[in-house]
């Protein structure tokens, strides 16, 4: 009997009383953390009678340590953090300028280098950085600032009355497997605020539950997703220059399939590589792990890493929707910022930015709610009229069509890009509508069970334990970690379904999407003894906090909750 | 007259729990700052050597609270021999030290006297002529404040280390011996002997001879051939994740990344494959036997010895000739 997490019903629980509760400490509510202290400085200044108080604005984060669960490939476009924090550059973890990037597109055996990057690909200026390293840095400015940072506390339930948002319960600390308390049991808290920000990253769990209570996603543009896998290298000097950034298209994914990959040179001898694949596949077998795998055994990748060594995994989702399938962001005492909202420009494949400037306008909304002691959705509207008059919206619109022109393909994509390149971004005729990824997937009868064009990314990825890897190995390296006596935080609405009905439609997909080995399909002898049966098991402590699950399963009865606070995995570097 | 601190402090079979002078010098540090006076009580039976021990301490008084149904602790007798002790005294505050004792009894003894606890406090301060209580939250990474509205007495208790008990004062005090008596019926547990739990049932770091299981074991009843196996060569038995997981071991019995790290003299693997997270638990091992029916299997990698074939065939006949040529020694 599997034994989902859920609140622990029936018992007393603390409260807590706060201005602004942040949940979730990656670079969009780090930067709204810091925003919203420069606020209360500046207001403090010309108010010394009566000043703000920071005391009660908390950012809560479920990792053990701030920056731990943030994942990106990463290239960061310096523009939102020297409005944050001019001068930055001095004092942040970077780990060089981008100086020099390339386009190629890949076969099977052969590449071929576009004859010039496309705008959105020129990274000149940009920065290579670790986004764990650069969030662990926000997080300290965020700290020394007099913000409490909760690390280790997850936020697992959004506080609702009505239509407004009045906080978020904290994770139960210390529940057995079966559900019951142990000895270190500790209740999560009802933590009260009068604004609530959520800044969980994609898909994020809270974020969902208010996106589905309050109807918040326009149904003609649905978010849409996909998950990136990444190794961290160390290779022999005079591959790839520090600084320098080079994107893939093409192979292993067919032009059926959206997807690409990047490399990053960190330093001389360590590269950042990975391999983006679209959450809107039509093969059930699709493996992304698998296809990051092929993707290294490419003769170009086989030459960069050559003698090198895999140090680190990661995998996490992204956003793709862009400007059309943001939800609506703000409500009666909430507001959503980065990618929780889908701020990220699938164009130009890069988010951070957008984030931090999303979070930084978050602050300035919230600051003003305060003081004004209005916190309504009418007050809080100011917050998008803040985001359509910035950048972000310059930024934004102008691609909002983007990743809907490769509904069909990557060929029709090219032409339909090309078009909307030359048109400011919109279609020959409406804005494309988007539909959820899963609604692509089709049953293993429709897709052909001998397909020999895409076998080197159906199915899981056994690895040679040198180049490439099988999820087992690379999840090792993400350094996950869960309390094995803890009940499963990978809420299946219906396991009947898993075991009996997706059995056969789908072959269970979930072995494949799951970049960390998660879902299984375990033999198991029937209870008369007689014939065999496949079950899943849920190895939840496996999980790296990618949300792939929740967004790809194909009949939506995977719910993503958080597991107790703390565990996860330990990027570093990443 | 001077409010007065109540200091109930613990014993069990006539020793005291020095975590109650810690509770002593919490109340004498209070009382200086307040002008209380401390006074302190006792409950047991045959009590009269502690009850001196803690005369040696500064203070207005100590009581010996005593009845031969306090002999053995049950939260009933000590919740209605506080309340008959609390009818003729009132304390301005009863302060305890926060055991699993005092935990079990003050719920109920709060309840009865409809007052509040402020329990498992850090410190406190005095403000103002408000006393303050300081309790941790969020896992220690916050501290708050907390006072108690409505009248006396309140009730504190203090988390274990939060005041140095060789810091409380020296002094004499006097000794007030009461007797109690229970009634029948009050008292509706009977107390048993007194055991403490294994924290852990084994310590795998310490065996010598380890037979872990793994997935290609199938079935729950088919642990007893492990078991056996283990048995015969005197070892303990473990396994890999997939078995605690199913229950079929406790977690205490995992080994790998999360569980347990070992390094036996002898490691027999049976029927696991060797992801990563198991082997970094195992792989100082001196002599690892592996025996799985997939030859690819990773564990057989690091394997000293590797059987490729059927647990179920192999196990069996090893334990056999183990078991013969152990008779024939």
């Amino acid at each position: 009997m599997i034994h989902f997490r859920e609140p622990i019903e029936g018992i007393e629980r603390p409260q807590m009383e706060a201005d602004v509760v942040i949940v979730g400490g990656g670079p969009a509510g780090m930067a709204c953390a810091l925003r919203l202290s420069q606020l209360i400085d500046a207001h403090n200044a010309v108010n010394p009678d009566a000043p703000l108080t920071k005391d009660n604005i908390y950012v809560l984060e479920k990792a053990r340590e701030a920056g731990q669960h943030c994942l990106s490939g990463a290239l960061l476009d310096p523009r939102s953090m020297r409005e944050l924090l001019p001068g930055f550059e001095t004092e942040a973890p970077i780990d060089g300028e981008c100086t020099k990037e390339s386009v190629y597109f890949l076969t099977r055996t052969g590449k071929r280098k576009f004859p010039f990057t496309p705008p959105p690909m020129r990274d000149h200026g940009n920065y290579v950085i670790s986004i764990n390293k650069f969030v662990k840095w926000m997080a300290q400015k965020v700290e020394e600032a007099g913000i409490t940072v909760f690390t280790g506390f997850a936020a697992s339930e959004v506080l609702l009355d009505g239509d407004r948002v009045l906080g978020v319960q904290t994770d139960d600390k210390g529940v057995d497997k079966s559900g019951q308390p142990k000895a270190n049991f500790e209740p999560g808290y009802d933590l009260r605020s009068k604004v609530t920000i959520f800044a969980e990253g994609p898909r994020g769990s809270c974020t969902k539950q208010i996106v589905q209570q309050f109807h918040l996603e326009d149904s003609n543009h649905a978010q849409v997703y996909g998950v990136g896998i990444k190794e961290l290298w160390e290779v022999p000097a005079g591959r790839v220059a520090k600084g320098e950034v080079i994107y893939t298209l093409g192979y292993p994914l067919t032009t059926k399939e959206y997807g690409g990959a990047w490399i990053y040179g960190i330093s001389d001898t360590l590269l950042s590589v990975g391999y983006v694949t679209g959450l809107d596949y039509e093969d059930p077998r699709t493996d992304p792990h698998h296809a990051f795998q092929s993707f290294k055994e490419h003769p170009f990748l086989r030459d960069l890493l050559a003698g090198g060594k895999m140090v680190r995994y990661g995998a996490k989702s992204l956003p793709y929707g862009g400007w059309n399938s943001m939800p609506q962001m703000y409500g009666n005492g909430w507001m959503l910022t980065g990618d929780s909202a889908g701020f990220l420009n699938s164009q130009r494949l890069k988010g951070i930015h957008l984030a931090i400037k999303s979070g930084m306008l978050a602050a300035e909304t919230a600051f003003d709610a305060l003081l004004s002691g209005d916190t309504s959705s009418t007050q809080l509207a100011a917050y998008k009229a803040r985001v359509d008059a910035s950048w972000i919206r310059e930024e934004l619109y102008p691609v909002r069509n983007f990743h809907q022109a490769f509904e069909h393909g990557l060929v029709d994509g090219m032409v339909k890009a090309g078009l909307q390149q030359l048109m400011g971004g919109a279609n020959l005729g409406p804005d494309s509508k988007s539909h959820p990824g899963y609604e692509k997937m089709r049953h293993l009868d429709a897709v052909g069970l001998t397909d020999l064009h895409r076998t080197q990314f159906l199915g899981q990825a056994k690895g040679d334990g040198k180049l490439t890897f099988d999820k087992l190995t690379d999840v090792y390296h993400s350094g996950t970690r869960h309390d094995d006596d803890q009940p499963t935080h990978l809420v299946i609405a219906d396991l009947d379904i898993c075991n009996n009905r997706c059995t056969k439609e789908f072959g269970n997909p979930c072995q494949f999407f799951c970049p960390a080995s998660v879902y299984e399909m375990v033999e198991t002898q029937s209870e008369d003894g007689g014939h065999l049966q496949k079950d899943l098991h849920i190895n939840f402590a496996n999980c790296v906090h990618c949300k792939t699950c929740d967004i790809m399963d194909p009949y939506q009865i995977i719910n993503w909750v958080p597991p107790e606070g703390g565990g996860g995995p330990n990027y570093d570097g990443m | 007259m001077a409010e007065t601190i109540l200091v109930v402090v613990e014993q069990q079979a006539g020793k005291l729990n020095r975590v109650s002078l810690e509770t002593i010098a919490a109340a004498q540090s209070i009382a200086k700052d307040t002008g209380w006076q401390v006074e302190i009580a006792i409950l047991g039976q045959d009590i009269g050597a502690v009850a001196q021990e803690l005369a040696k301490r500064k203070a207005a008084k100590v009581y010996a609270i005593e009845s031969p149904q306090l002999a053995t602790y049950t939260s009933d007798a000590y919740v209605y021999a506080l309340r008959e002790f609390l009818k003729t005294h009132t304390p301005k505050l009863i302060l305890m030290p926060h055991t699993y004792q005092v935990r079990d009894f003050v719920p109920s003894l709060a309840l009865a006297m409809g007052k509040t606890v402020i329990p498992d406090a850090v410190g406190y301060k005095y403000e103002n002529g408000k006393l303050l209580f300081t309790r941790q939250m969020f896992q220690g990474k916050f501290a708050a404040d907390v006072s108690f509205a409505g009248d006396g007495p309140y009730l504190a208790t203090f988390q274990n280390a939060a005041f140095r008990g060789d810091l409380a004062e020296a002094g004499t005090a006097p000794i007030e011996t009461l007797q109690v008596t229970v009634p029948e019926g009050i008292i509706r547990v009977t107390a048993h002997e007194i055991f403490k739990e294994a924290k852990q049932a084994v310590d795998l770091s310490q065996a010598e001879v380890i037979v872990a299981v793994g997935r290609g074991i199938k079935e729950q009843k088919n642990m007893a051939m492990a078991e056996d196996l283990a048995k015969i060569l005197g070892g303990d038995i473990a396994a890999s994740r997939p078995i605690c997981d199913a229950g079929w071991l406790p977690l205490d019995r995992q080994i790998g990344s999360s569980g347990q790290t070992i390094a036996p003299k002898l490691y027999i693997a049976l029927g696991i494959s060797g992801a990563i997270q198991h082997i970094v638990g195992m792989k100082g091992s001196r002599t690892i036997v592996a025996i799985n029916k997939d030859a690819e299997a990773p564990i057989f990698e690091i394997a000293d010895i590797g059987i490729v074939g059927n647990i179920f065939d192999v196990v069996p006949a090893l334990t056999e000739e183990i078991k013969k040529a152990k008779a024939g020694a």
